[in-house]
């Protein structure tokens, strides 16, 4: 088995906001081993990009808190300073390809300049080395290198975004943390860019966090699905087993809603909302909406590690009954 | 349990009767370069005929661009055909006066893409329900507050007076788009048009409102033409499939033959393209066609699909447009490979 490349441990963002602050992503932990690929899916607003945000320390100005401990390769990135972080982790080690960022190509700019610029500034390369690498991402996202020549404008959607893929992967990152890649795309446009990835992580073998609200696009890549739910991840588990035996009864119920084309299940929703992240339930968030809550659910759930290996955060898989948290 | 029943496609009763019938429809935009010189025309809707009947859902399935929102919005008078005839109640709709228009177009109601651009952002909830009538002469206010209590209480957003001097941003995705549907079925159409009504929402939003605009379905026999780039959620809806392509249909089927074997090639590339939650899909690439949908400036000649087509037959598809061709009983699909089959 592969080394674990990123070890995410206790990790809370906050946002700071008049009605107090925004829990987005509270007390996350996960490990995620080097080459693997772990898609973390959930419905809107459940802290996916708050997340990734924290992971890469793509911060707004609005933080209440900022903590936990981020490891990656051995080294804990959230104890190096901003400047540190920016210079070794950011993009060069870390990459991200932000939500709906095929459309945040800047038009005026040929996207092989776009492309090398970054290669330029942060890797220190010549014109000509980095005229080299670019060619050879373009090569790897399967986009004909004469396109390098073209403006934004002149690609479509699928091109764009195979183009800030590129980008990403120019600097030989080894994790590239993808915010809905495919979400705005046609459905075959979106199946080609699933079979690129899918060559990319055999290839290359590089690490990727596929972020995502359509979970059978993410099965494509995903060996390992991480569940959100209002600002916690409530369920890791192994892909094997979690389209057919999640164990968080919110990941049930999101599988049971999730159509088939080939196969005839009766589909089901989840009545109710999930809750506001501006102080949520004190215990299980998804108690409101959960048909199994016994008297225990108003009490927050410890994180449960199974024996297949998966952890889930309820108190159905809680044998030991001990209440751990505050 | 609140759950979305698989719908099995019913035989098509013979003598049912159509409601709307859509013949050889044309729509072209015309492009002009410098705002004056005539660059040509998009040709959004490209010959399209078929028929729905009274109390039938069909899906119209495609992909970006293919011409979807333009079929809707050109069977609502919002766009004008170039060419070609549409028939709603067997009233050719070119020979209607404005009260005509006015009487047609009330029987028809219209979810349109987008829902967030969909609600005027300064209209409380009450009012974005009272404008349509007040719009189509329903004045008196007992049956105002009627009609807006009935389609409340049918999409669900209730208690009412909570959501009534409401706006639109204080509202979930969901509930706007339960909004959306309420709006477009205050004046009792016999007719709905759902573009994309649930493509922007999460999965369990989704099944919610497809059930929801199932239950209306049912409650008010009506007719539905479900638009979506979304085949795995067509199997839960309607009666019958039309795939589109390059602003064409090239597929009409029952859901069910249609989701038994695609014909068409395109349709198969969709279906081959669609993911279903499995760990084996980890192990294996998709068999996709590369490449881009057609320009409609300048559509390709033959069949549209020609220049990704994996089956292709040199010289008769690339050459010459495939008609129409009856597969099975219920299933058509344009396209050369089924030329046998007259
Ligand atoms: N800068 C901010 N200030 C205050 N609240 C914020 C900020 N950024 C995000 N949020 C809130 O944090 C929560 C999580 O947002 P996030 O963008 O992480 O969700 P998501 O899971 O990525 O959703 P989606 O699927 O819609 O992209 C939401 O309630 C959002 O409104
Ligand atoms: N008013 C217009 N003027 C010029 N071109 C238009 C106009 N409306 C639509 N088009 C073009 O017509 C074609 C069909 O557009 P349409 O909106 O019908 O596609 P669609 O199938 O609904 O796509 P989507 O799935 O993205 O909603 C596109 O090429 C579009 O750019
Ligand atoms: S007509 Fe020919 S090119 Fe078109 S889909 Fe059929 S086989 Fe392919
Ligand atoms: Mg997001
Ligand atoms: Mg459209």
């Amino acid at each position: 088995m592969s080394k674990v490349l990123l070890d995410v441990r206790n990790l809370k963002l906050y946002f700071r906001t008049r009605s107090g602050p925004v829990q987005a992503v509270d007390d996350v932990s996960f490990k995620l081993r080097a080459g693997h690929t772990l898609a973390v899916v959930g419905e809107s607003g459940c802290g996916k990009t708050s997340l990734a945000k924290a992971i890469l320390r793509l911060l707004p100005r609005n933080i209440s808190t900022y903590s936990g401990s981020v490891i990656f390769d051995g080294e804990d990135i959230m104890k190096y300073d901003d400047e540190k972080f920016r210079k070794e982790i950011r993009w060069s080690k870390i990459a991200m390809v932000p939500q709906a960022s095929m459309n945040s190509l800047n038009p005026v700019i040929r996207i092989e300049d776009q492309l090398a610029e970054p290669l330029l500034i942060h890797e220190k390369l010549t014109k000509q080395q980095a005229s080299v690498r670019v060619n050879e991402v373009f090569k790897i996202v399967g986009l004909p290198v004469d396109f390098l020549q073209r403006y934004p404008f002149e690609l479509s959607g699928g091109m764009r975004q195979r183009a800030t893929i590129a980008m990403a992967l120019a600097s030989n990152p080894k994790l590239v943390v993808l915010d809905e890649p495919s979400s705005a795309l046609d459905l075959l446009t979106q199946a080609n860019l699933m079979n690129v990835l899918k060559k990319i992580k055999h290839e290359i073998n590089t690490t990727f966090i596929l972020i995502t609200h359509d979970i059978g696009t993410a099965s494509e890549l995903a060996d390992e699905v991480a569940v959100m739910y209002a600002g916690e991840m409530i369920e890791y588990n192994s892909a094997e087993y979690f389209y057919t035996d999640a164990h968080h009864p919110y990941s049930q119920k999101l599988m049971a809603s999730v159509p088939t084309l080939r196969e005839d299940k009766e589909l089901q929703f989840i009545p109710g909302q999930p809750p506001s992240l501006i102080n949520p339930p004190q215990g299980c968030r998804f108690a409101a909406r959960c048909e199994m809550k016994f008297a225990k659910c108003s009490i927050h759930p410890n994180t449960t590690q199974l024996a297949d290996g998966a952890t889930v955060q309820c108190w159905l898989h809680d044998k030991t009954g001990e209440v751990k948290h505050a | 349990m609140p759950s979305l029943a698989v719908k099995l496609p019913q035989e098509q009763p013979k003598e049912q009767k159509p409601i709307l019938r859509v013949e050889n429809l044309h729509t072209w935009f015309e492009v002009r370069r410098m705002g004056f010189f005539k660059a040509g025309d998009v040709r959004a809707l490209d010959g399209v005929t078929f028929d729905l009947y009274e109390g039938e859902t069909v899906s119209i399935v495609g992909e970006s661009g293919c011409g979807k929102s333009t079929l809707a919005k050109t069977i609502l008078g919002i766009n004008i055909p170039t060419k070609g005839a549409i028939y709603f109640e067997d009233q050719d709709l070119s020979t209607l006066d404005k009260q005509g228009w006015r009487n047609y177009r009330s029987s028809i109601g219209y979810i349109q893409q987008d829902p967030y651009g969909a609600l005027p952002p300064f209209m409380s909830v009450q009012r974005i329900l009272e404008e349509p009538m007040k719009i189509n002469g329903i004045r008196n206010k007992e049956e105002q507050a009627r009609r807006i209590r009935q389609v409340l209480e049918e999409v669900k957003l209730a208690p009412i007076e909570d959501f009534l001097p409401k706006f639109p941003h204080m509202l979930s995705g969901g509930q706007q788009q339960r909004l959306v549907i309420a709006r477009a079925m205050i004046l009792e159409p016999k007719m709905l048009i759902a573009d994309e009504p649930v493509s922007m929402l999460d999965a369990s939003v989704r099944v919610e409102i497809l059930q929801l605009l199932q239950g209306l379905q049912t409650k008010h026999n009506l007719a539905i033409i479900y638009i979506t780039h979304d085949l795995s959620t067509v199997r839960y809806f309607s009666e019958r499939i039309f795939s589109m392509y390059g602003a064409k249909i090239i597929e009409k089927s029952s859901t069910s033959a249609l989701l038994k074997e695609p014909l068409h090639p395109y349709t198969q590339a969709l279906f081959e393209a669609t993911s279903d939650p499995d760990a084996e899909n980890l192990k294996t690439f998709k068999n996709v066609p590369a490449g881009e949908p057609p320009s409609l400036m300048n559509p390709p000649k033959g069949c549209r699909f020609h220049p990704r087509c994996s089956q292709i037959i040199k010289g008769l598809c690339d050459e010459h447009i495939p008609p129409e061709f009856q597969v099975h009983e219920e299933h058509i699909a344009a396209c050369w490979l089924y030329k046998d089959h007259q």
